[in-house]
């Protein structure tokens, strides 16, 4: 909301725009035991609101076109009783949900397309320094992900999509997969059998896809009085991790000389340490790990609109052609007048967009990413 | 199954029998009741008690040390006997599993134990003796284990399966045999412990209750690396990530500061709100919400949200609070 600033203007359109959109989609098909979640939303003043609970789809809708959010969010959570404190809501069990997020990847192009807003004033500052206009506020730093930023995530997608099916052994059909809204893709793990995984469980999982805490023992190196010394482990090297790590080896199960000779190369049992963190770093999804852990967690709703930038959290059935910025734009076409912070290109809808005016007359789908954004207020004057 | 007394057949067997407490008085008994003191003994002192025998033997001694165990009625050493009866089953298992011939009563003994105690699917292959069970199975258990090695990610793992040696395999219920064998103790209802047995927990109960008091002399000398890393970042002016907060916030109301003493150091944040901060603090300290205080995260944890900064002195500890402790001189 800091993004958006305050004016009632811009907070007038936008809550017409996301009436509309929930008015006009009243289904949320891929809502799956909507009694037993907790919902939470997020006000257009920042204010959150949690342990709702709704019986049926058309409740839900009620209530969003009734108080118009922000942000909508559920429970990944089955509970008995959703709406009571948490301690009072009877977990049953929780779907399990990995977030990646452009941000995390350090693409090199990311600062090219980043505005630092002031959190105070607004005002948009070209470097992330104490706010120039105003000379009080932060600046928050706001980026509009560009076709490179997409191409890497959804490298990201495919390599966690490979690790949950091979490793984990996932059945795609439990798997669906959400581009965020924003800058990010969710993985939605229904899988009955794991539902009920503790915080510990998750975190466990967590750091596999990582690659966090793989030991130098788990492929036959272990720490010796003169260095190191090899003994392949029991269970051979050729399944999970141990087979990515022997892979970029070169090692199999009969390579003892050869892992030896690395070792060594490698300066020993430390050295080959680090060659094993710079592969597992390779190897590892830049997965967020505490929002998979979390089993008390609440997830932006599939099929609501992202506050961050007007886009729908959307399914995403074909990673290779989803197109995001033309997938998930489902706002209106009808065309308001908007002040721009700045001059910038975007594409939407498959529609180029070079704003180069203060003063520019755009489909309501680009005003609403640039209010969300904070680079832009609406004008209601023209 | 002279080696797994606590299987419902044992149990069984004493009802088929008929058999009283009251025989325990009777003087052949005393072979029985010193033989479960010899076991015990073996096990406060820190060793599994190896010897094995017959099996009316066997179940009869497991059903005598509950007995001393129950009558004694200190946690801390029902707590140790449990464990190590889990220890001396864990041996056996692991033999008998690795060596036993016949798959056929490999297979018997993995349903019994595995399958009809715990609920595990597993599956053991007859020529390499590696059991197979799924993810979920294993995580529900080897998460609670402190080891790294017991981190799925150093696990052999594919398609949905994690593959054991048989000790692995066996280590892995080393808890919830634990745990039921101490569920059993605790639910046992006895009306009256045969004088004999009475007189020979005393005996024990002396002998080792000092040594399993637990007494809180510890103190912190100085503060691990994650803690001193958070406390730099707050002392310039920066603002921590939440879960750093969650640490550090968890690990000063573990050392006995006040909310007070917490809340005060917290106010360097650049985005320090005192009436966030003091909700947080005393919901961690269990003063609001759930009533539940929080404890401090795992070493291990830490790790996977990038909050360790390990130096040497981390080595072996499995959570920060470990840090620095001596003992008083």
């Amino acid at each position: 909301m800091n993004q958006i600033g305050n004016p009632n203007e811009n907070i007038d359109f936008l809550r017409e725009v996301f009436r509309k959109y929930y008015f006009d989609n009243k289904y949320f098909p891929y809502l799956y035991s909507i009694e037993k979640r907790e919902f939470g939303y997020r006000k257009f003043d920042s204010l959150v609101v949690r342990h709702l609970s709704f019986k049926n789809a058309g409740e839900l809708v009620a209530e969003l076109i009734r108080n118009v959010p922000l942000d909508v969010y559920y429970s990944n959570a089955y509970y008995g009783l959703p709406s009571n404190p948490i301690n009072e809501k009877q977990w049953e069990g929780a779907d399990l949900i990995f977030d990646i997020d452009i941000k995390d990847l350090n693409i090199p192009c990311f600062q090219d397309h980043s505005y630092y807003i002031c959190n105070l004033c607004g005002f948009v500052n070209s470097d992330q320094k104490v706010c120039i206009n105003c000379n009080k506020g932060k600046t928050l730093d706001i980026s509009i992900p560009c076709k490179k930023c997409f191409i890497a995530i959804k490298k990201e997608a495919a390599k966690l999509l490979d690790f949950l099916c091979s490793d984990l052994g996932i059945k795609e059909a439990f798997i669906e997969i959400f581009f965020s809204g924003n800058a990010g893709f969710h993985f939605h793990v229904n899988d009955p059998n794991i539902r009920n995984l503790d915080s510990n469980s998750r975190s466990n999982v967590t750091d596999y896809i990582i690659g966090n805490g793989f030991m130098c023992e788990s492929i036959g190196v272990r720490k010796s009085r003169n260095g190191f010394m090899i003994k392949l482990p029991k269970g051979g090297i050729m399944t999970g991790w141990r087979k990515k790590i022997a892979s970029n080896l070169g090692i199999n199960q009969k390579s003892e000389l050869k892992l030896k000779h690395i070792v060594e190369t490698s300066g020993g049992y430390e050295g080959f340490r680090n060659e094993i963190n710079k592969i597992t770093k390779k190897f590892g999804v830049h997965i967020d790990g505490p929002v998979t852990n979390d089993i008390h967690r609440i997830f932006r709703l599939p099929g609501s609109i992202n506050g961050k930038s007007g886009l729908i959290k959307t399914k995403c059935d074909d990673l290779e052609s989803f197109n995001p910025t033309n997938d998930a734009c489902m706002l209106s076409d009808s065309e308001v007048y908007i002040n721009l912070k700045t001059s910038l290109k975007i594409n939407l809808k498959n529609n180029n967009f070079r704003l180069d005016n203060t003063l520019e007359k755009v489909p309501s789908y680009v005003a609403v990413y640039l209010i969300c954004k904070g680079l832009a207020t609406i004008n209601k004057n023209n | 199954m002279a080696k797994y007394p606590f299987l419902q057949e044992a149990s069984a067997y004493i009802q088929e029998t008929k058999f009283d407490f009251e025989e325990f008085d009777r003087p052949e008994m005393i072979h029985i009741i010193n033989r479960a003191v010899e076991k015990l003994d073996s096990e406060l002192r820190g060793k599994i008690y190896s010897n094995l025998d017959e099996y009316e033997i066997e179940i009869m001694t497991f059903l005598v040390s509950l007995l001393l165990i129950k009558s004694i009625g200190l946690e801390e050493i029902s707590r140790k006997c449990s464990l190590f009866e889990a220890m001396r089953v864990e041996k056996f298992l692991s033999t008998d599993l690795s060596n036993e011939r016949s798959l056929q009563k490999k297979k018997l003994l993995v349903q019994k134990i595995f399958q009809e105690l715990f609920k595990i699917d597993i599956d053991v292959d007859s020529t390499t003796s590696i059991c197979k069970l799924s993810i979920a199975d294993y995580l529900h258990r080897a998460s609670k284990m402190n080891e790294q090695e017991w981190k799925l990610i150093n696990r052999s793992v594919k398609d949905g399966y994690v593959y054991l040696d048989t000790d692995e395999a066996v280590r892995l219920i080393r808890n919830e045999l634990s745990n039921l064998i101490y569920t059993r103790i605790k639910n046992m209802k006895v009306s009256e412990v045969p004088i004999l047995i009475r007189s020979k927990a005393d005996e024990l109960k002396r002998k080792y209750s000092g040594r399993y008091v637990y007494r809180n002399q510890f103190k912190i000398l100085e503060y691990p690396p994650c803690i001193k890393h958070a406390l730099e970042i707050i002392n310039k002016g920066e603002n921590l990530p939440h879960s750093a907060r969650f640490m550090l916030a968890t690990y000063l109301l573990a050392i006995g500061k006040t909310e007070e003493d917490v809340i005060e150091i917290f106010k360097n944040s650049p985005d320090y709100n005192e009436k966030i901060t003091r909700y947080q603090v005393e919901h961690l300290a269990g003063k609001k919400g759930s009533h539940i205080k929080y404890s401090v995260p795992s070493c291990d944890k830490l790790r996977s949200e990038d909050l360790c900064f390990a130096i040497k002195e981390c080595e072996n500890l499995i959570n920060p609070i470990q840090f620095g402790r001596r003992k008083f001189k």
